[in-house]
Order: structure tokens, then C-alpha cells, then sequence
């Protein structure tokens, strides 16, 4: 697909999305109004979201989470989704070259959740997966550092940076498989180009919860390239189903993402 | 008012706002207006402190519920919060005697950086007051960190009045903190 064409296609989703938000306050603030979405039929944990979700092309609640195997860099082992079976995970994308913006705060979430298992003792039933869009920067080196700096337990054991063999590779499986947007970025011209497009399709620039996939993601301006991507976390069940995604999870809550992990794990 | 009769108003003060509001912010300004009115859980939580210029080490609670504070998040590893520091330095020297600060981080101190290390960054970047180690990420659960630095603001009943991410300079950290006060 190229460019122009999934951009027009983001435009759709977001004023899509725009419907979505008014929901999601009503149903927010009155209670249990479950939001419409194209929810799978998977065994799951928690309640139908409240908020409205469409057809977005991620998986969502209900959804089976595609499966994947990739290189743990640090452990040296292959994470694959079928040795995740049995446990719980959350699963969030991101590269270390953003450090001011928004992936650190992607990570936090997964941190935090890491740190309450392993105060509440349910940590043997969480896995945490950070997958780099980034190899060629995101050596095993640069992901340790970045561990420490964002206060990971890689000693919990639970922990696992995602490592793809390249970042076509990777991208390939994020594209075909999960559904994700994601495209590299080589300069600032195209950067300017891409935001300009955006604008012109959506005015919607940011829009809030609407927990549609109009513009969930971010970009980043640092080095020779950079990444347009979506700032979105799974939280996937112990049969391989997915409980939440959270489209635009930097607006939702640690707390809310700690809790639905909890409710899953049964921790 | 009764708290429910609170949310329930505004419930409808939210849906009439995101007519206007809806492109920039959704749901987002209505949470935060909740929790801004009504507080965070402020029941205080317990960190510690690190071994640095202008820190004693030990532990302290936040909200210390005494008297208005302000927090700012950081990283040592963050350009835009070494970028900041320069301005909160300035802004300590006016009003720490009426705000107590903190800077808070989520590094693993110890492991990835040492405690001498962030001892001499401190003192590099000029700071002298309190930096608490939010090991666990609670603190930064609590206060919504979605990006560093982030600044906030607290009264002395532990309710947040401003919160703010992004360099911020020596002006608008006034104008944030001074709502606390």
C-alpha cells in the first residue's frame, strides 16, 4: 500500500473515532454501556470496553493474537507466542531513539505492571514484551542501558525485548500479521510531508480517546531516520486471546492497564 | 454537594464541552478536571530518598499533606530534562523556603546508574533538593507520567493543580507552581 493510500485510510478511522469519543464519555461517566466494536469470540477475562472500537485493522478484545517468534537479544532466547501460552502478557512497540517522548512512557506502563506482580506475587503469570521497530540502532547493548534507565527488573525474568533480524522483517510481520501502522521515516522533508498529508486529511489532530486508530501513534525527530508508529499495547490472555488493545495508551491510565492485568492474571 | 451529584453534572458539562473540545482532547479533560477537584488517591506513598546535594537520604511521603510541593520527573539520560534544569534551579532558589521540591526518578539507581553517578550529575546540573527514587513506578503511576520531563504541582491537601510535561522555563514554572500555592 502505498503512502497516500493507508494515510487516506487513517482519515477514515478517525472520523470514525470522532462518534466513538462522545460514546466513550457517556458510557465513562454513566457506566456499562458497552462500546460497538468488531470484538472476536475468544475466551476472555474482562467485560466488552466501554469504548467504541470499529473494525480497526489490529487485533481487538475477543481477537486471537496473531503468532510471532523473534530473538530475546538479552536472554538469547526465541520468544515465540506459542511458549507464551499458559501466561499472561502485555506487548508494546517502540525504538530507543525516542528517549524524551513517547516510548519511554510505553515502557513505564509495562514497568509498572512488572512491579506490582512482583509486590502482589504473580509474576511467574506475566510476561512483558517490548518489541524494537529499531535493530539496527537497538542493539543488545543500547537495550540493556535503556532497561536500566526506565528502572526494568530484568533480573524478574519476566521481561523480554524483542528483537526482529531486521527492521523489514520486523515490519513485515507488524504490518501483515498484527495489522499495525508503522513506516520509517529517512528525513525531516518526508516527516513535514507525512504531518502536512495528515492535516489535510484529518483535523482531527488529537484526538483524545476516541481509542480508534485516527492518530494514536507519534513520530520522532531524532538522528538520520525516525518512525511513524502507533503508541499501542496489548494485553493478551493466557489462551492467546487479546483482553484489551490499547490504541492510544499513553492517554489511558497506568493505573487502568495495572488493574485490567491484575483482573486477567487473577494476580 | 454530594460527590455523585458532582460527576453527575460534570458528566453533562463534558459531553456539551467535547462539541468544541473533542478534536484535541476526548474524555481526556474530564478525567483530569475529576482528578483534579477531587484529588488522587492522597493517601501519601512512601520513596525513597536518594544521597545527593541538597537530598537526605532516608525516606519521605508524597503528598507530604504539609504544605504545597512540587515534583518534576526526570531521567539523567533525558536531553530535555538536563536542558530544564538550569531553570528549576532558579526557580528553587525563589521559592523553595514555600514549596518543597523533589525530583523524581524511575532509573534503576544502583544497577544502570550508580548512586555516585547520579550523586555527580546532580551537582553538575546544579541541583540542590530533594530526589526521590520512584523504584516501583507508583509515583509516576499516580501523577500520569506520559513523557519527561514532567512538572507538578501540589496543594497542601495533596491535590494536583497543575501538571505539565515538557521543558518548561523559569516563567511558566512559577505560574504552575504559584496554583499550588
Amino acid at each position: 500500500m502505498n503512502r497516500r493510500a493507508y494515510l487516506g485510510g487513517l482519515a477514515g478511522t478517525g472520523i470514525a473515532g470522532l462518534a466513538g469519543c462522545l460514546g466513550t464519555i457517556e458510557s465513562q461517566l454513566s457506566g456499562e454501556q458497552p462500546g460497538s466494536g468488531d470484538w472476536g469470540d475468544g475466551e476472555t477475562v474482562l467485560d466488552t470496553p466501554t469504548e467504541d472500537r470499529g473494525s480497526p485493522s489490529h487485533p481487538i478484545y475477543g481477537h486471537e493474537m496473531p503468532s510471532f517468534s523473534f530473538p530475546d537479544p538479552l536472554t538469547g532466547e526465541t520468544v515465540s507466542s506459542s511458549d507464551l501460552e499458559g501466561r499472561t502478557y502485555l506487548m508494546t512497540f517502540f525504538f530507543t531513539h525516542c528517549p524524551d517522548g513517547a516510548c519511554p512512557a510505553l515502557l513505564l506502563r509495562l514497568r509498572r505492571a512488572q512491579a506490582d506482580a512482583i509486590e502482589k506475587g504473580y509474576d511467574d503469570d506475566l510476561a512483558l514484551l517490548a518489541m524494537t521497530f529499531d535493530p539496527e540502532r537497538d542493539t543488545p547493548e543500547v537495550l540493556e542501558t535503556y532497561a536500566g534507565q526506565q528502572g526494568v527488573d530484568l533480573e524478574a525474568g519476566n521481561w523480554h525485548f524483542l528483537r526482529p533480524e531486521s527492521y523489514e522483517s520486523g515490519a513485515q510481520v507488524l504490518r501483515e500479521d498484527f495489522g499495525m501502522i508503522l513506516d520509517r521515516v529517512e528525513d525531516e522533508e518526508d516527516l513535514a510531508e507525512l504531518e502536512e498529508e495528515h492535516a489535510n486529511d484529518d483535523h482531527d489532530e488529537d484526538d483524545g480517546d476516541d481509542h480508534d486508530d485516527g492518530d494514536g501513534g507519534g513520530h520522532h525527530d531524532h538522528g538520520e531516520y525516525t518512525f511513524v508508529h502507533y503508541n499501542l499495547i496489548f494485553l493478551v490472555n493466557e489462551h492467546g486471546i487479546v483482553e484489551r488493545s490499547y490504541p492510544n495508551a499513553l492517554r489511558t491510565d497506568t493505573e487502568t492497564i495495572v488493574e485490567d492485568v491484575r483482573a486477567v492474571t487473577g494476580g | 454537594m454530594r460527590r455523585r451529584d458532582y460527576i453527575a453534572g460534570l458528566g453533562s458539562l463534558g459531553v456539551l464541552a467535547t462539541g468544541g473540545v473533542v478534536a484535541t482532547q476526548g474524555a481526556g479533560p474530564v478525567q483530569d478536571r475529576l482528578q483534579r477537584w477531587f484529588g488522587p488517591d492522597v493517601e501519601p506513598l512512601e520513596v525513597e530518598t536518594a544521597d545527593v546535594r541538597g537530598s537526605e537520604p532516608g525516606t519521605m511521603q508524597i503528598p507530604t499533606l504539609e504544605g504545597p510541593m512540587f515534583l518534576d520527573f526526570f531521567g539523567t539520560w533525558c536531553p530535555p530534562c538536563i536542558e530544564q534544569m538550569p531553570a528549576l534551579a532558579a526557580v528553587h532558589e525563589q521559592l523553595g523556603d514555600e514549596v518543597t521540591f523533589v525530583s523524581i526518578t524511575n532509573e534503576a539507581v544502583g544497577a544502570s546508574i550508580t548512586e555516585e553517578e547520579l550523586a555527580d550529575w546532580w551537582v553538575e546540573h546544579d541541583g540542590n533538593w530533594t530526589v526521590a527514587l520512584d523504584r516501583n513506578v507508583e509515583l509516576a503511576e499516580r501523577y500520569g507520567l506520559s513523557g519527561y520531563p514532567l512538572a507538578v504541582a501540589i496543594d497542601e491537601y495533596g491535590v494536583v493543580q497543575w501538571s505539565e510535561t515538557g521543558v518548561k522555563t523559569e516563567a511558566e514554572l512559577i505560574d504552575g507552581i504559584e496554583q499550588a500555592l
